[in-house]
């Protein structure tokens, strides 16, 4: 009988805390849920932002590692919102996915970063690099070294 | 052999002197130990940080390990540097 790990005690607890007693906008998707650590959650744009009314879905991965090691999330086509910092390949560039990652975090509060990351946006558009970036990145976003910036 | 319990009488209990409920990393209840270990208590200890977050020693260690730079040792809650109390 092999023991449950550390990260799959953690990931398990988030996931029935998701299903549960969701955030306002913020659905676990049941039906793609195959293993614990590849999960798609679906986000709604806040009222009274650009997004409101749309509908956006991420994809979650994690690692054996978790909550050590950040998990690896992208938007998932076909509607990538359109946003300064999220490429049209669904990458998305925000420090807590990488170097600002603390183990504290969860699935809930990326959630939440990243719907108040779009509720923050002024001017629907794609970030100035884009072309060139989706054609030169790795598949995984963990891969890119990122600079971020205020705004 | 298998024994069964009838009747059994608590004479004490214990409990973290903690302001959280539950570790911030593990999500477990101060009160059990953290997701490693099988027995609460003096081998599953709490530890503070200066901040006065607390976390199992475990928990902690873990995530001081995985950080190599020490400059990114931060308290997973408020992110100042960690430095046990």
């Amino acid at each position: 009988m092999s023991r449950v790990t550390f990260a799959e005690k953690r990931i398990q607890k988030e996931l029935m805390a998701l299903k549960n007693d969701p955030p306002v906008g913020v659905t676990l998707d049941d039906s793609s849920l195959t293993n614990i650590y590849r999960w798609r959650v679906h986000i709604e744009g806040a009222e009274n932002t650009l997004y409101e009314g749309e509908h956006f879905i991420l994809d979650f991965k994690f690692t054996a590692k978790y909550p050590f090691e950040s998990p690896q999330v992208v938007f998932l086509g076909p509607i990538i919102p359109v946003h300064p910092h999220v490429y049209s390949n669904g990458h998305i560039c925000l420090s807590i996915l990488t170097e600002d990652w603390s183990p504290a975090m969860s699935v809930e509060s990326v959630c939440l970063s990243i719907v108040s990351m779009l509720s923050s946006c002024k001017e629907k558009k794609r970030p100035p690099d884009n072309s060139v970036y989706v054609r030169t990145c790795s598949k995984n976003p963990k891969d890119t070294n990122w600079w971020y910036h205020e705004l | 052999m298998k024994v069964k319990i009838k009747k059994w009488t608590g004479v004490a209990v214990w409990k973290w002197t903690a302001n959280d409920d539950s570790c911030g990393i593990c999500r477990m209840p101060f009160e059990a130990c953290c997701p490693d270990c099988r027995i609460p208590g003096d081998d599953c200890p709490l530890v503070w940080g200066q901040c006065s977050h607390p976390f199992h020693i475990h928990c902690i260690m873990k995530w001081l390990s995985s950080q190599q730079m020490a400059a990114a040792q931060l308290c997973p809650m408020c992110r100042q540097g960690w430095r046990f109390r």
